[in-house]
């Protein structure tokens, strides 16, 4: 088997609480080449972030805890690692870029004191030179006068300026993975152009695999080669990006997009919403946790979790209904007409 | 006539600083906007932050007060009306809010929250008014049930339904929804814009629809207006401004959002504007888009250039405010619009 830059293998990251057990992630697997964006979709309380902070061993200990899984990058399994060495990852091979500039940055130190601080730590640098790399940084993600900016605070920043900032920090020390999570959602839509168009610059420079985790379908489409969409914890289906689009195979990711109104419809069509709430993630069922919202329910459901059914090459989906009567089901739905280019 | 008309509606907060907080400045947040909406449509107010399309809102009903201009709601005059005649007219005139989390007093029970504007208003009896709270609640998808709970034992989208049911409550005319489903996930999101649509479909409502995502404000309105730095830079037809945007500013904004098509996506064109939104405490001179525009002249720096219809297909009205509009076919107008007299007059 070719080795990937990072292999995430049945990963479960639990959350022990006083009213019972969270299974925030379970049983999660993907891969992640150089060059390459995984988009993460899902909607709040799937799992999205907590996965994705498992791989930075971020997650609040207790009460989380990664109770199953290999999460190998380049051969070595973050998950056992110890404190000091999962230190050193942090930052130099694997990079975050929170959803929140605004909580994300001290208030308190300069900006460029903030990303020279990233650059001490891990390489060997004077405090004057990473200084002066911290201003090359800042230019480099498209902030004006970076030479003035670097000696700034936050709050003299606008949104669109500090999550450049954060991006700045987090390829100072050009890391193999860089991890957005809702990097844009924070930003209004001209300033995550603006954004998107700066990740996928950095990828390119740095040859980074890239793991962009975003409720946005559209920003999914703008930015990701494949794609895994997460409910209540766990993977119902990942597929190459035309794929998902295009030959979807799960009944959330229909819900998914027919809940979607689409700027470039021609005339107004009726969404097609999921019913329901969204789950108690105290009480999830043992089997899908889609059940209950999902219009095709069987009675195997609720019990068991479907195992993994490879659909095509890089496309494979966990569902109970068998693949003809799912397409015929596909059919019938008002929105998909549209879906097929 | 219209039911609502909004004419030079403007709202400056004033800066205060230092000791003796005097005022220094005024944050322009809304600066002389007018439109005008009929019965039963829906007029969609799009913009990024901190562009006024909220504080609009909330001057409308008078939840902030104006500084200047003239609201007219089936001819009375909302701006000047008493506290008595205010009252009567928000039984007509009602509100949605953002945040379902901020927005529903957590202290009380659901019947009590949806009733609440009945009992004011002195609707009914108190056995009416339970069996309307039971029926607002049926209306917007919840159950009877739900009436003696409080807002913490429901999920954000049953909380948005809690507020259009109190929203709902006094039989208002006119709802303006503040950004009702930007905090609600995707699924829930579409449950609750086409509640939205069909209640308006059967209670014959008027919305004010006000959001920054714009592929939700061009799936719900008839209309849109798009706003910039406190003014309106363009309105039109809703489909009308998403396929023949002419103001730049709209045809950003239209390009910079993402569409949930990958195929569409890799062939799009993408307009980046450089740099952000100026502060409203100091907007620019002139066109406050000049310093982004990527079309920008000289004349753009003299003066903000009045919103004018630039007629559309088939007469349609198309308002845009811009020296050099896209026009229909895309060509750009050639010659500029001549600026308004105060401007010729300082220079």
């Amino acid at each position: 088997m070719a080795g990937h830059l990072l292999e995430v293998t049945e990963l479960s990251t639990h959350f022990f609480t006083h009213a019972g057990v969270v299974k925030a992630v379970n049983g999660v697997s993907f891969t992640l080449d150089r060059r390459e964006t995984l988009g993460i979709v899902g909607e709040s309380g799937s799992g999205k972030t907590v996965a994705a902070l498992s791989l930075m061993r971020l997650v609040p200990d207790p009460p989380g805890k990664i109770v199953e899984g290999s999460l190998l990058l380049g051969g070595r399994d973050l998950r056992t690692m110890s404190g000091e060495e999962i230190r050193r990852v942090r930052g130099n091979d694997i990079a975050m870029i929170f959803q929140d500039p605004m909580t994300s940055l001290n208030p308190v130190v300069k900006v460029g004191k903030q990303i020279a601080e990233a650059i001490t730590l891990h390489q060997d640098k004077s405090k004057a030179e990473a200084w002066e790399m911290a201003a090359k940084l800042l230019a480099r993600v498209g902030i004006p006068d970076a030479d003035k900016r670097v000696s700034q605070y936050p709050f003299e920043f606008s949104g669109g300026m500090r999550q450049r900032a954060m991006i700045a920090m987090a390829i100072s020390c050009n890391p193999d993975i860089l991890i957005a999570d809702e990097p844009t959602t924070a930003l209004d839509v001209t300033i995550q152009a603006q954004i998107i168009d700066v990740i996928r610059e950095m990828q390119e420079r740095y040859e980074s695999g890239v793991i962009a985790i975003t409720h946005d379908l559209g920003v999914v489409a703008e930015i990701a080669d494949k794609v895994m969409v997460m409910y209540g914890g766990r993977t119902v289906e990942y597929a190459g990006i035309d794929e998902i689009f295009y030959n979807p195979q799960h009944p959330y990711t229909w819900g998914l997009l027919g809940s979607l109104p689409r700027l470039d419809e021609a005339e107004k069509t009726r969404l097609t919403p999921i019913k329901g709430q969204p789950p108690d993630l105290l009480a999830l069922p043992e089997g899908c946790p889609f059940v209950g919202r999902c219009a095709y329910e069987r009675p195997e459901c609720r019990d068991k979790w479907p195992s993994l059914e490879i659909v095509g090459a890089e496309h494979g989906v966990h569902c109970w209904i068998p693949a003809d009567e799912r397409l015929s089901a596909r059919k019938r739905l008002p929105h998909f007409e549209k879906l097929v280019p | 006539m219209s039911l609502l008309e909004v004419r030079e509606l403007t709202k400056h907060f004033p800066i205060k600083s230092g000791v003796m907080k005097r005022t220094t400045g005024y944050v322009y947040a809304v600066d002389g906007v007018s439109f005008a909406l009929d019965r039963g449509e829906t007029l969609g107010l799009v913009g990024e932050s901190g562009c006024g399309k909220s504080t609009t809102g909330r001057t409308l009903l008078r939840l902030i007060e104006a500084t200047s201009g003239t609201v007219t709601f089936e001819g009375r005059d909302v701006l000047r009306a008493s506290r008595g005649d205010m009252q009567r007219l928000r039984r007509d005139m009602q509100i949605i809010f953002q945040d379902p989390y901020a927005s529903l007093n957590p202290r009380m029970r659901v019947r009590d929250i949806v009733g609440e504007s009945l009992k004011i208003h002195g609707i009914g009896t108190p056995a009416e008014r339970k069996k309307r709270v039971f029926e607002l609640l049926e209306t917007v998808g919840l159950s009877a049930e739900h009436a003696e709970r409080y807002p913490h034992e429901f999920s954000g989208g049953q909380r948005q339904r809690i507020g259009i049911a109190r929203a709902l409550a006094p039989s208002p005319k006119l709802i303006i929804c503040d950004e009702p489903v930007s905090a609600l996930d995707v699924s829930i999101r579409a449950q609750v814009i086409n509640l939205l649509e069909d209640l308006q479909g059967d209670l014959e409502l008027t919305y004010l629809f006000i959001a920054h995502d714009l592929s939700v404000v061009k799936h719900i309105s008839d209309r849109v207006a798009v706003m910039y730095l406190g003014k309106i830079v363009e309105s039109s037809d809703s489909s009308l401004l998403y396929s023949h945007p002419q103001h730049p500013y709209t045809e950003a904004l239209l390009s910079a959002v993402p569409i949930p098509d990958p195929q569409t996506e890799r062939t799009r064109r993408r307009i980046i504007l450089e740099g952000d939104v100026p502060s409203p405490a100091n907007p620019p001179h002139g066109c406050v888009f000049h310093p982004r525009c990527p079309r920008a002249q000289e004349i753009c720096t003299t003066a903000m250039p009045t919103l004018g219809n630039t007629g559309g297909d088939a007469g349609a009205r198309h308002d845009v405010a811009c020296y050099f509009p896209t026009r229909y076919g895309g060509a750009r107008q050639e010659v500029p619009q001549t600026p308004p007299e105060a401007a010729t007059g300082g220079a």
